[in-house]
């Protein structure tokens, strides 16, 4: 074999490879491009990739195409395009006569089309979109040790956001929360069915307020306010109600006569809201068995709905603890019955004293 | 030593790196479409968060829309319906509206050219942005503009070519002012605020007259009245001010001395709660 054939056979088996490898990169690349356009842009009609001109394309006076176009270099229009034009890598004119019935799309170039028709959308974009995953429609598929976990890491710090809360309202009302709290002792029954009053009757009574706010005409202009307002307030009603449960019971559990009232009211609180919580945070340990948390979790919400109840009544009945006849060791009236009355002839008044006249000199 | 540190380096920037571009996607795109005919349309133009630009064009396109957004976070809108001669054009988040077009400090931008030969019923739903809308020139027949929690300036830099109907505008939580709104050509335009300033300025060329409702829950609301017309208002409130600047009383509500003699009169309802409302009219 000569030399020269030789080399020739050397360079075509180096070379060929290489040369095909390199048409399959393209290919591929191409291919994930023309998705791109065809998901991301919803260009209809993309031809496939062995279909694309590989470098300018013009579409002459006179001539129709029918399909998509898709060129990687500049497209020129002078005849008719039925299908939108795409070019991947440079600018689209459509010139004097030249129509695309569809679409007109330059990546990384200019859409010109000021003496052409273009009658679809002419869009011009510095790069094609990315494929983003649409937003799933259900939770990703997670293992149950990880349901586990995101259960006791939202119990946790439910627990200690109401924690805060409890500390923010011994602080700063705790004179309303002790009230709320000697409400509930004394009147334990009767709290319970106000509070399943109050809950009934929250919706109705805010449309009432809104409706009364509407027929006030300049009212109307509060009803965003007052629909604010309203929430806040049931929402702090019911906090304040379910603090002093659990502080009720955080006291019946964690006796300790020694420290201050303030301490103990500190404890008792904490002991209380980690009870209700107990519950809860057993139900998140047992995620992973979907039967038990669901049994657990209706017991705890049974609880907390009954702590919730309870609270809301004795909150609404002292007035959110400012009512304080019950904290300033006053009876209510009602219940005093045992308190001797007052004779029926009354009592004898004292003379008062007068000033002797040596006293008035 | 030295090339095991580097390599470190590297290694442990690639996933920050990773990570950053993982956050934001920024995306520049022009979407036009040409004018066919000078039918009226529909445009509804909705953006969540960023800057937005909305002016009158003279090109033969019915609109011209230039984007830079988030694209993990949001998707553009432009869809047209030839038939119903209606259109839709903006932004809408990917993610049932938990995020917006703002990321990392960033913030998206909008700027729209509308025609000015089309008739235009123009619907505009901005949520937190920072708007500036040009409506002069236009053939406006009507105007709906719902803006969020971000400032909002509205001008008819010049005449509206076009009777218009309706123009509404409902701002939230926002500062609101609106210029040259004689030349709006409108019969009627009624304005509701949440919180925060509205300032409306009544300049420009007066062809009609015009009725101004404006109803402000808590703020300061400002009517900046031109000199030859003339002026009745009636104010409502409740725990808000009223400075009437030479407005004199009579039985049914506030009039400008000149309100008998002029040419063009403007009647305003302003209702607010909390707040005051200046009436500024300008001197001869």
């Amino acid at each position: 074999m000569p030399a020269r054939v030789r080399k020739l056979a050397i360079a075509l088996v180096v070379f060929l490879p290489l040369s095909l490898a390199a048409q399959g990169t393209r290919n591929a690349n191409l291919s994930r491009d023309l998705e791109r356009l065809s998901k991301g842009e919803r260009i209809a009609g993309i031809p496939s990739a062995d279909s694309v001109t590989a470098g300018p394309r013009s579409i002459a006076a006179g001539v129709t195409v029918h399909g998509t176009v898709v060129a990687q270099g500049p497209v020129d229009v002078i005849g008719r395009v039925e299908g939108s034009v795409v070019s991947l890598s440079g600018d689209v004119t459509v010139h004097h006569g030249g129509v695309i019935t569809g679409d007109a799309l330059a990546v990384g170039g200019r859409v010109n089309a000021d003496s052409g028709v273009v009658s679809g959308e002419m869009r011009s974009v510095a790069t094609l979109p990315a494929l983003l995953a649409a937003a799933p429609l259900v939770a990703e598929a997670r293992s149950p040790a990880q349901l586990t976990m995101d259960s006791v890491r939202i119990v946790s710090v439910t627990f200690g956001v109401l924690l805060i809360i409890a500390v923010g309202v011994l602080l700063f009302a705790g004179r309303n929360l002790d009230e709320v709290v000697a409400t509930i002792r004394q009147r334990f029954a009767h709290v319970f069915w106000i509070g399943l009053l109050g809950q009934v009757c929250l919706l109705p009574a805010l449309a009432v307020l809104l409706l009364a706010l509407a027929l006030s005409l300049i009212g109307i202009l509060l009803i965003p306010f007052a629909v604010v307002a309203y929430a806040i307030a049931c929402a702090g009603l019911l906090t304040l109600g379910f603090l002093a449960v659990a502080r009720l019971v955080g006291g019946a559990v964690w006796r300790s006569p020694g420290d201050g009232d303030r301490t103990r009211a500190l404890f008792g609180l904490a002991i209380g809201i980690g009870v209700f919580f107990a519950l809860w945070m057993v139900a998140a340990l047992l995620t992973w068995a979907p039967l038990a948390a669901t049994v657990m979790r209706a017991a705890a919400l049974a609880a907390t709905w009954a702590a919730m109840t309870l609270g809301l009544g004795a909150a609404l009945q002292s007035r959110a603890g400012s009512h304080r006849r019950v904290a300033a060791g006053k009876r209510p009236v009602e219940l005093a019955a045992w308190q001797t009355p007052t004779p029926v002839a009354g009592i004898v008044a004292a003379r008062r004293p007068t000033a002797t006249a040596g006293e008035a000199r | 030593m030295r090339k095991f540190r580097l390599l470190w380096v590297l290694v442990s920037s690639l996933p920050g790196v990773a990570f950053a571009q993982g956050e934001a996607t920024w995306r520049s795109v022009d979407y036009a479409r040409q004018l066919r005919d000078t039918m009226p349309q529909r445009v509804r133009v909705q953006y969540n968060a960023g800057r937005v630009d909305v002016r009158g064009s003279n090109d033969p396109l019915l609109y011209g829309m230039h984007l830079r957004y988030d694209e993990a976070r949001s998707v553009p809108l432009h869809s047209h319906d030839a038939e119903q001669r209606s259109t839709v054009l903006g932004l809408e988040p990917r993610v049932n509206g938990m995020r917006n077009a703002s990321s990392g400090g960033e913030s998206g931008e909008m700027r729209l050219t509308l025609p000015r030969s089309v008739l235009l019923d123009l619907s505009l739903e901005f949520g937190g942005t920072e708007s500036t809308l040009d409506l002069g020139g236009m053939a406006l027949q009507a105007l709906s503009l719902k803006c969020g929690a971000a400032d909002a300036k509205l001008l008819f830099s010049r005449p509206n070519r076009s009777r218009m109907r309706d123009m509404d505008v409902s701002v939230g939580a926002a500062d609101f002012s609106a210029s040259h709104l004689a030349n709006a050509n409108a019969e009627q335009i009624r304005i509701q605020g949440g919180v925060g300033d509205v300032d409306l300025d009544f300049s420009g060329t007066w062809t009609r007259d015009l009725t101004v409702v404006a109803q402000l829950a808590v703020g300061r609301l400002t009517l900046r009245l031109p000199p030859d017309v003339g002026v009745r208002l009636e104010v409502e409130r409740v725990i808000a001010g009223f400075d009437h600047a030479g407005l004199v009383k009579r039985s049914d509500g506030w009039y400008s001395p000149n309100y008998d003699q002029s040419a063009h009169k403007v009647y305003i309802r302003a209702q607010t709660f909390l707040g005051k409302v200046n009436v500024l009219q300008a001197e001869r």
